[in-house]
């Protein structure tokens, strides 16, 4: 008789502890959703900085607008044509 | 008594009525507006928009990427000073001021003012603090090289439901691939609407476009721009166009056309610039399609480079028509290789006469002449050639030297590139691989179309187009210390039935260097006016491209060629 009013008790202590950290963690997670919020828009501004930067990147490292600096500056396109036929090395060994 | 408990009894019924008609306004009649009022205190349903996929070139930079921009709206119930606030916002954007007080006098909670506003603008308006007045982001396409490739790109306009869709070019053909799918979030609240962690952000179905890789070389369609628009100015043509590709692979290595369009403001420009020319123009050849010709009847065994011709001494003469060289001079007995040289046409009527229609229509059925190449762009047209019983004497004659019969330019760059390919022709492909948006990437692997000349026959006619090129009319613009194969053309435009004499499709098509090709290129300029030839026009411009390309690709001079 003792053996199911022990397994009973146990079920009914298991359920009390389980229902107290539920009612814990539900708790801190609620209150959790503020950190969220802070960063999913840490997030997006730093995926609107990125974008931002690409776009400064994409256009200063266009051929068009290479061209227009270098124009610019002086550069003028070479009348003599010079092949490197193959890759040269940095140095040779003597 | 029993008159007072019906009175009551009635008074209990009436009130239990009222009560049933409220329920009836509250679940039936509002149900709707409540239910969207709850959703709202619930959480919010956001569409989440795919950012469409890049179009990159072989290193790696995007022709075509996206930017943020703003939709600038406003708030007509909050705004307390119209007047100033609609100055304000007209200085700043740039719109007309009658059109923002117009529609800040709205009786509306919400009307856009602007969209496509860049960031710093949007900071400016930020900084006044301007009450009512608020910002939607958005994905704008965004072309750091401004115009380059504009045809071969196309653009991003809007549906009928005014979502983004792709029209012309690798943007209408890929146009399901780049723009992904759309999804929706749930973002659950708490009573302040700050979100709740436990059941956050239910994000479902949204997938973002795949980037298109392109064989284009950036490089060489910078080149290749600039190249065609120069001979346009300098020649005095209508437009121009140039399409080099890799013979080997068929990958597309350049297309450029001029004039062209900025795909940025597309809407600033006629119709007829949106479409590729090199892919949906057709016209007539003329010159440049003499090699296929010549090839097809080496291949049959029908003559060999040393045939003489025995009708070359004079015009020819085919169902009462007349058929003249160009220049008028006549050269007796001449062989297959000065045939092309001299670019003769009577020399052509011969070798078509010799191969007959049914082989002549075989050969170019092989070389793809009259079917689209099926090239990885939208608006790709091409002209069937006439049933077999409907050819006449002088329409085989006039085909041998690339007139009566229209062809498309991608489709003669791509059967000359078989030439230059030990004769097996490969299908011309513009994007090499796409990358899914969890960054793994698919190859797309050359394929053959077919092999219309077997290699010993692309070999001699090779030898006979780098003889042209170094003994012909052109020989003039060649390149010194390289063996460049190519063909003139200036293909007489046929105008309300009659040829016109003074206007020309002025070309030149070849491949260098001629023993191992690393390109294929054809040249057209439309109606060029300081000269009409080929050979002093279109060929200049392909000899300076190749020169450049030859040096690009670490190609030395060699001093014996």
């Amino acid at each position: 008789m003792k053996k199911p009013a022990l397994i009973i008790s146990s079920l009914i202590i298991l359920v009390l502890v389980l229902s107290v950290v539920k009612i814990f963690i539900s708790n801190q997670v609620a209150t959790s959703g503020v950190i969220l919020g802070k960063i999913e828009e840490e997030a997006a501004n730093l995926k609107t900085e990125n974008i931002l930067l690409s776009e400064k990147l994409y256009t200063k490292s266009a051929l068009t607008s290479i061209d227009s600096e270098a124009e610019k500056m002086g550069f003028v396109t070479p009348k003599t044509e010079f092949v490197l036929s193959g890759q040269m090395p940095v140095a040779f060994k003597q | 008594m029993i008159w007072r408990y019906r009175i009551a009894f009635l008074g209990i019924l009436f009130l239990f009525f009222l009560v049933v008609v409220r329920l009836f306004y509250w679940q039936v009649v509002k149900a709707q507006e409540l239910s969207l009022i709850a959703q709202d205190q619930y959480g919010t349903t956001l569409k989440l928009t795919p950012e469409r996929g890049e179009i990159r070139t072989s290193d790696n930079f995007p022709l075509a990427t996206n930017k943020l921009s703003y939709l600038v709206f406003a708030n007509p119930k909050e705004i307390k000073n119209a007047g100033e606030t609609s100055a304000l916002l007209s200085s700043v954007l740039g719109v007309d001021l009658s059109s923002v007080s117009a529609d800040l006098s709205l009786d509306k909670f919400w009307v856009p003012v602007k969209s496509g506003v860049d960031s710093d603008t949007k900071q400016k308006l930020e900084a006044m603090n301007l009450a009512g007045i608020g910002f939607d982001s958005e994905y704008q396409r965004f072309y750091p090289e401004a115009s380059m490739a504009a045809q071969l790109l196309g653009f991003v306009g809007k549906d009928d439901q005014g979502n983004d869709k792709g029209y012309f070019g690798l943007e209408g053909y890929y146009d399901r691939l780049l723009q992904g799918k759309a999804g929706t979030a749930v973002q659950i609240n708490d009573a302040f609407g700050r979100p709740i962690l436990a059941q956050a952000n239910q994000a479902t179905g949204e997938v973002d476009g795949s980037n298109l890789i392109l064989s284009i070389d950036r490089s060489i369609q910078f080149l290749a721009e600039q190249k065609i628009k120069d001979g346009v100015q300098l020649y005095g043509a209508t437009s121009g166009m140039v399409g080099i590709m890799d013979p080997k692979t068929g990958q597309i290595l350049a297309m450029a056309a001029y004039p062209n369009f900025d795909p940025r403001d597309y809407s600033d420009y006629t119709d007829d610039l949106y479409k590729n020319p090199f892919i949906s123009d057709l016209y007539e050849p003329g010159s440049t399609f003499k090699p296929l010709i010549m090839s097809s009847a080496l291949d049959a065994k029908v003559v060999t480079p040393q045939t003489k011709c025995d009708i070359c001494d004079k015009p020819v003469s085919v169902s009462g028509y007349d058929i003249h060289t160009w220049d008028d001079k006549y050269f007796p007995n001449t062989n297959m290789i000065d045939v092309i040289q001299h670019s003769d046409n009577t020399g052509m009527v011969f070798v078509a006469q010799k191969m007959g229609l049914d082989k002549t229509l075989d050969y170019l059925g092989k070389f793809g002449i009259g079917n689209t190449t099926g090239i990885d762009l939208q608006g790709e047209v091409s002209a069937t050639l006439r049933p077999k019983n409907q050819w006449y004497a002088v329409d085989l004659a006039t085909t041998a030297f690339g007139q009566g019969i229209s062809v498309t330019p991608v489709e003669l760059l791509d059967a000359t590139a078989a030439i230059a390919n030990d004769g097996v022709e490969m299908e011309p492909h513009v994007v090499s691989a796409i990358e899914d948006p969890d960054g793994n990437i698919v190859k797309i692997p050359p394929k053959t179309i077919s092999t219309p000349i077997d290699s010993g026959t692309a070999k001699a006619m090779t030898e006979i187009m780098v003889n042209a090129v170094e003994k012909g009319e052109a020989s003039w613009a060649r390149l010194k210390g390289y063996r460049i194969a190519g063909k003139t053309g200036t293909a007489s435009i046929p105008i309300q039935g009659h040829y016109d004499p003074t206007q020309t499709i002025a070309s030149f098509v070849g491949f260098a260097p001629a023993e191992n090709p690393k390109f294929v290129m054809l040249v057209i300029l439309n109606r060029p006016t300081t000269s009409i030839y080929g050979s002093e026009t279109a060929a200049p411009i392909f000899f300076d491209i190749a020169k450049s390309l030859l040096g690009y690709y670490g190609i030395p001079p060699d001093e014996n060629n």
